[in-house]
C-alpha cells in the first residue's frame, strides 16, 4: 500500500520499455537466427603499436599544424612543449561523434565533486590525469606526468611533469596545480569524500610536496601498492581558476562547475572543453585546442571539433535514435543479448560495425546471508536460526552451487551475450585465477553433497539434518528481465533437489536497504561492478568489516565504527590476502596473494557466482581510430572511447577539402 | 460580489487546500521505501563518509516532522531547495517549464482549434459521413493509449526517415539561423503535438457533439425554429452559446495542466518536458524536485479552475459568482 504511487509508476515504466521493444522487434522484420552470436573478439583486440619514445616539439603552433621537432638548444632553454604521441592511424581534423547516455545524464563537470559515474565519465574527457592505465597492457601509462618514480622503500613516488602543458585557458599547467589538486582539493576534502578515501591508506592521506615546477614527490604512510592505480583517470584540478572557491565553505564546492555553470567559466586539460549543456537533452564538447597530445606528424590532437551526448530516457529510446541514424555510436552496457542478434543483421545495411570487447568488469551471484548475530535492537536474530545452518553449511552453499545450469542462464537469458562465471574476478581482469576451473551441473554431485552432510530426500522435499523442508526467499531488484530470467532458472534448477525457493522480486532501493540495514533477507542474485586491473578496490566487499562485505554485513556502531568479534577463518585469511597483496610491490607476490583470495572464494562460495555481462559496442563506419580494448574502459560517456583524441570523422573530410579550395 | 473580490476570497481558500495537499504528498513519500542514496550505497568505491556526508547535505538524516518544517518554511521563503541529483530544484523547473508550456500550450490549441467546430458539424450533421469518420477517429483516440500512438509515430519515423526520432533540437540546432531553429523545433514537435492533440481531441470533440445534440432538443430552439429563425442563427446563436459552458469547465481543467506536462509521451518521446522530470524524480525519491512538481500542479490546477469559473461569469451571465 505504502508504495503504491512509485509502483504504479515504475510497472507502467516496465510496461512502456517492454512494449516498445516489442515494437523495435516487428520493426526489424527479418527472423532471429539460430545461431548464438558469436563469442570471439570482432576487432581491435590485438596490440596496433607500442608506445613510441618521448618526443620534445615546439610549442607555438596553430590548430591542425605540425609541429616542429625541438632542437637541443630549444630544450636547454626551456621554450619548448613536451607532447605526448598517439598511436593510432593518422586521421583527418574537423567532424563529430555523437553518443547517447539514458536516464538524467550528468549532473555537473566538476569531476572532484561528482558522485555518478556519468559525471565522472564527462570528467575524464575534460580533464588529463597524472597517469592512466595503458589499454593494451594493463600497465601504467604517462599522460601529463613524463614519467615517474618509485623510491626504495616503496613510500615515495616522483612524478616528473611534461613541460609546456597548457590548460584551455592558456595558462602553464604545473607542479602547482598537482599540488593543489590533491593537496588542497582532495586532501581537504572538497566535493567529493571518496576521492579522498581511495587515496587514505588505513584513514592516513599521503603527504604532497612540490620540489621544483615540474616535480612532486608523494609519500604514503606505509608501502601500499594500489596507490598508484588510484590515480588513474583522476584528473588535475585548475588551480587558478578553482583555488577561490576554496577560501569558501565546502558545501559550496558542490556547485561549482555543475551543468549550470557558464561553460566559458571551465578551464579543462583534456582533449575537450564544455560547448553547451542542454538540460535534458544533450551535452556539447568542443575541441580544446590547447590539448598536450599530438598525432605521427606532430599535429595537435583532438580531430573531432565536436563530441555530442545525447540524453535519452531509456535503453529503447537510444537503440531508436542509432537506428535512425541520429546517434554515431553505442557504447558498452547499451546493447543487450536480444538487442545484439538484432543489432548484428543491422550492421550492413546500418553502414556500423559491433565490437565485442570480452567480459564486463562486473559480477553476477547467487549469496546467502551467513550472519548469526541478533539484532541488538530487537534481540531477535536476522535471519532464522534454522535457516542459519543451512546457508552456514559448506556442503550446502557448494551443493546449490553445482545444481545451478549457467550455461542454460547464459543461453536462454543473456541469449549468449556473457560468459558464466565461477570466480570473484571477470575473466577479463588480469588477476584472474586461471587455475579455478569451471564445472557443469551436476545434480548427482549435489545430492550426494547433501546427503553426506545429513540431508534427507523425502516426497519431493530436502529436509536438513533435523527434519525442516528446506525453503527460502529469493531477492533481485524488480525491472530487470535478465535477473528474472536468472532468477526462475535457479529456481526451478533447486526444486529438482527438493529445495522450495520463493522468489520474489523487489525494488533496487529497497534491496540496498536489506543488504545495508535491515539485514532481513535470506537469499539474493544481484551483481558488483569490479576493476580488472586493482583487484584491491574490492576490499570494500572483502575485507570483514567492509561496507559491502554483504554474505556478513557487520554493521557500524553509534560511533561508525565497525567491530568484528566472530570472522570466519576463511574471512579472516581473504583480508589477510588483500593487505598483503597491497603491501607487495612484487607482481608475482601480487598474483600470488590474489589467486589465493580467488581460491578461497571459490571453494567456500560466499557468493556463488553466475555469469559476467559481455561489453559490446557499436560505432559507424564513418569514424576511423575506433580500437577498443578490454581493459581501456570508462565510466560512460569516455567508455571503451579510450583513445578519443585519436578518432575522427570521415564525413569531415570532404568539408574540409571544400574549405581548402576556397 | 465583484469580480476581484471573489478572486481573492477563492485564492484564501486554496491556502489550506495547499497545505494539506504538501502533508499528504509529503507523508505518501515519506512512507515510500525508496532511498534517495541507494544508488550511492550500492557502489563499491562509495565509503561510509561519502554516505554520510550526503545525508547530511540533503537533511535525510533529520526525522520526517523537521523535514517537513524546513521544507514548509524554505519553500515559503520562495526557496525550493536541492535536488538529489545535485543542483537547486527551481533551475530545474525553469530549464523544463518552457519546453512542456510549448508543448502544452500547441496542443491545446490544436486540439480546441479542430475539437469545436468538428464536433459542432457533427452534431449539426448529424449520421453523416463526417460524423460518422470523427466517431470513428475519437473512438480509436479513446482507447488507444497516448504511448502506444507516441511509439508507433516513432515506428513512422525511423523507418521514413522524415521526422526526427525523439527529441525537441538537432544536434546541429545552435550552428543554425533564427529561422532555421524555429523550422527545427517545429519539425520535432510534429509528433508529439499529434499525440496529444489527437488523444485530447476525442474527448472534447465526443462532449462538444453531445452537448450541441442535447440544445438542438432543447424546447428553446424548437421555439427559435419555430419563430422562423435562419438555421444558422439558431444554431451559431442560440444553441452554441448554451452547448460550450460545460467545455468552459474543461478548458479550466486543461489549463490547469498546462505545467504538469505528458510524463508517458514524454518519456518515449525523450521529450525535455516536466513530466518526465518529475517521473524521474519520483522514481528516485528526489524528494525537494516531487514536492516542487507537484505543488506546482495542484497551483495551477486551482488557477485553471478560477479561470474556468471566471470565464464562465462572461459566457453566462446567468451564473453569479456569488
Amino acid at each position: 500500500m505504502k508504495s503504491a504511487p512509485s509502483q504504479l509508476l515504475s510497472a507502467l515504466k516496465v510496461l512502456l520499455l517492454c512494449l516498445l521493444q516489442l515494437l523495435l522487434l516487428c520493426a526489424c522484420s527479418t527472423p532471429y537466427p539460430k545461431k548464438p552470436l558469436s563469442n570471439k573478439g570482432t576487432s581491435g583486440l590485438d596490440l596496433v603499436s607500442k608506445p613510441s619514445a618521448q618526443k620534445l616539439f615546439l610549442g607555438e603552433e596553430s590548430n591542425a599544424q605540425q609541429l616542429k621537432p625541438a632542437s637541443a638548444a630549444e630544450i636547454a632553454s626551456g621554450k619548448v612543449s613536451e607532447f605526448f604521441e598517439n598511436r593510432g592511424k593518422i586521421g583527418n581534423f574537423g567532424g563529430s561523434l555523437t553518443v547517447a547516455t539514458f536516464g538524467s545524464g550528468p549532473k555537473t563537470f566538476n569531476p572532484w565533486a561528482a558522485t555518478e559515474v556519468e559525471s565522472h565519465g564527462i570528467g575524464q574527457l575534460l580533464f588529463e590525469s597524472l597517469i592512466d592505465v595503458d589499454p593494451w597492457t594493463g600497465e601504467h601509462l604517462c599522460r601529463l606526468a613524463r614519467s615517474f618514480e618509485v623510491s626504495d622503500d616503496k613510500r615515495d613516488y616522483i612524478f616528473h611533469l611534461r613541460r609546456g602543458l597548457q590548460w584551455s585557458d592558456g595558462f602553464p599547467l604545473t607542479a602547482d596545480d598537482v599540488i593543489f589538486t590533491f593537496g588542497t582539493l582532495i586532501k581537504e576534502g572538497f566535493g567529493n569524500q571518496s576521492l579522498r578515501d581511495t587515496l587514505s591508506i588505513d584513514g592516513q592521506y599521503p603527504s604532497i610536496e612540490k620540489i621544483d615546477a615540474y616535480t612532486v614527490k608523494f609519500r604514503t604512510p606505509k608501502p601500499f601498492s594500489p596507490f598508484l592505480a588510484s590515480l588513474h583517470g583522476l584528473g588535475v584540478a585548475p588551480k587558478h581558476a578553482l583555488e577561490k572557491y576554496t577560501k569558501r565553505p565546502h558545501q559550496e564546492f558542490f556547485a561549482v562547475w555543475d551543468v549550470n555553470c557558464n561553460p566559458a567559466d571551465l578551464v579543462t586539460s583534456g582533449p575537450f572543453r564544455v560547448g553547451r549543456y542542454v538540460p535534458s537533452q544533450r551535452v556539447e564538447l568542443i575541441r580544446n585546442p590547447l590539448y598536450g597530445m599530438c598525432d605521427a606528424s606532430h599535429r595537435r590532437l583532438p580531430y573531432l571539433d565536436r563530441f555530442t551526448e545525447a540524453i535519452v530516457p531509456d535503453q529503447n529510446s537510444m537503440l531508436v535514435k542509432f537506428y535512425g541514424n541520429e546517434l554515431d555510436f553505442l557504447d558498452i552496457r547499451s546493447i543487450r543479448g536480444p538487442d545484439a542478434r538484432l543489432m548484428k543483421q543491422r550492421e550492413g545495411p546500418g553502414n556500423f560495425k559491433m565490437y565485442n570487447l570480452g567480459s564486463d568488469d562486473g559480477t553476477m551471484f547467487l549469496m546467502f546471508n551467513l550472519n548469526q548475530r541478533k539484532d541488538p535492537q530487537t534481540g531477535k536474530y536476522y535471519v532464522d536460526p534454522v535457516k542459519q545452518r543451512w546457508f552456514n553449511n559448506l556442503a550446502f552453499r557448494q551443493a546449490v552451487s553445482h545444481a545451478i545450469n549457467r550455461t542454460s542462464i547464459l543461453n536462454n537469458v543473456l541469449r549468449g551475450v556473457g560468459s558464466t562465471l565461477y570466480t570473484a574476478e571477470s575473466p577479463t581482469a588480469i588477476y584472474l585465477n586461471k587455475k579455478l576451473k569451471a564445472y557443469d551441473q551436476d545434480l548427482e554431485f549435489s545430492k550426494k553433497l547433501l546427503t553426506d552432510a545429513g540431508f534427507k530426500f523425502s516426497h519431493g522435499w530436502l529436509l536438513d539434518p533435523n527434519g525442516n523442508k528446506i525453503e527460502f526467499t529469493l531477492n533481485t531488484n524488480a525491472g530487470n528481465s535478465i535477473r528474472d530470467g536468472t532468477c526462475v532458472i535457479i529456481q526451478n534448477d533447486l526444486k529438482k533437489l527438493g529445495i522450495k525457493v520463493n522468489y520474489q522480486p523487489i525494488d533496487f532501493n529497497i534491496l540496498v536497504d536489506k543488504t545495508e540495514q535491515s539485514l532481513d533477507w535470506e537469499a539474493i542474485v544481484m551483481g558488483l561492478t569490479g576493476d580488472k586491473i586493482e583487484p584491491y578496490n574490492g576490499a570494500n566487499i572483502w575485507k570483514t568489516e567492509g561496507r559491502l562485505h554483504m554474505f556478513d554485513q557487520r554493521l557500524p556502531d553509534s560511533s561508525g565504527k565497525t567491530l568484528v568479534n566472530d570472522e570466519r577463518p576463511f574471512e579472516k585469511e581473504i583480508a589477510h590476502c588483500f593487505n598483503a597483496a597491497a603491501n607487495t610491490f612484487d607482481q608475482t607476490e601480487r598474483h600470488k596473494y590474489f589467486d589465493r583470495y580467488q581460491e578461497i572464494v571459490y571453494e567456500q562460495l560466499p557468493f556463488i557466482y553466475l555469469y559476467s555481462a559481455l561489453d559490446l559496442t557499436a560505432m559507424r563506419n564513418t569514424h576511423g581510430n575506433y580500437n577498443p580494448t578490454p581493459l581501456g574502459i570508462y565510466y560512460t560517456p569516455k567508455g571503451s572511447l579510450h583513445n578519443i583524441e585519436e578518432i575522427f570523422d570521415t564525413r569531415a573530410k570532404s568539408t574540409n577539402r571544400i574549405r581548402e579550395q576556397k | 460580489m465583484s469580480i476581484a473580490a471573489y478572486i481573492l476570497k477563492r485564492l484564501l481558500q486554496a491556502l489550506p487546500l495547499l497545505f494539506i495537499i504538501s502533508v499528504m504528498s509529503f507523508t505518501m513519500l515519506k512512507l515510500a521505501p525508496i532511498d534517495p542514496l541507494a544508488t550511492l550505497k550500492a557502489n563499491p568505491a562509495i565509503s561510509q563518509a561519502m554516505i554520510k556526508a550526503e545525508e547530511e547535505r540533503l537533511g535525510l538524516n533529520k526525522p520526517p516532522v523537521v523535514q517537513y518544517g524546513l521544507w514548509l518554511s524554505r519553500t515559503l521563503t520562495g526557496n525550493l531547495g536541492i535536488s538529489t541529483a545535485g543542483g537547486p530544484v527551481s533551475t530545474l523547473l525553469l530549464q523544463r517549464a518552457f519546453n512542456t508550456l510549448l508543448l502544452s500550450v500547441l496542443s491545446i490549441l490544436f486540439t480546441w482549434l479542430i475539437a469545436i467546430p468538428a464536433g459542432t458539424y457533427a452534431a449539426v450533421y448529424r449520421g453523416s459521413y463526417i460524423d460518422k469518420f470523427f466517431g470513428l477517429l475519437t473512438a480509436v483516440g479513446m482507447s488507444m493509449p497516448t504511448f502506444l500512438l507516441a511509439m508507433l509515430l516513432l515506428m513512422f519515423a525511423l523507418s521514413s526517415g522524415l521526422l526526427p526520432i525523439g527529441g525537441l533540437t538537432s544536434a546541429y540546432y545552435f550552428d543554425l539561423s533564427g529561422c532555421a531553429q524555429i523550422l527545427d523545433i517545429a519539425w520535432h514537435l510534429v509528433i508529439p503535438v499529434t499525440v496529444l492533440t489527437f488523444v485530447g481531441l476525442a474527448g472534447i470533440q465526443r462532449q462538444m457533439r453531445g452537448n450541441l445534440l442535447d440544445v438542438l432538443r432543447k424546447e428553446y430552439v424548437r421555439t427559435a425554429r419555430a419563430k422562423g429563425l435562419p438555421e444558422h442563427t439558431v444554431i451559431y446563436r442560440h444553441a452554441l452559446r448554451n452547448a460550450i459552458n460545460p467545455l468552459i469547465t474543461l478548458l479550466g481543467f486543461e489549463l490547469g495542466s498546462i505545467l504538469s506536462g505528458a510524463a508517458l509521451t514524454e518519456t518515449v518521446l525523450s521529450y525535455p518536458g516536466l513530466g518526465r522530470l518529475t517521473l524521474e524524480a519520483v522514481l528516485t525519491k528526489d524528494l525537494n524536485l516531487v514536492m516542487a512538481s507537484l505543488m506546482l500542479g495542484a497551483l495551477m490546477l486551482i488557477l485553471g479552475n478560477l479561470v474556468a469559473d471566471i470565464l464562465l461569469k462572461f459566457a453566462d451571465p446567468r451564473i453569479s459568482l456569488e
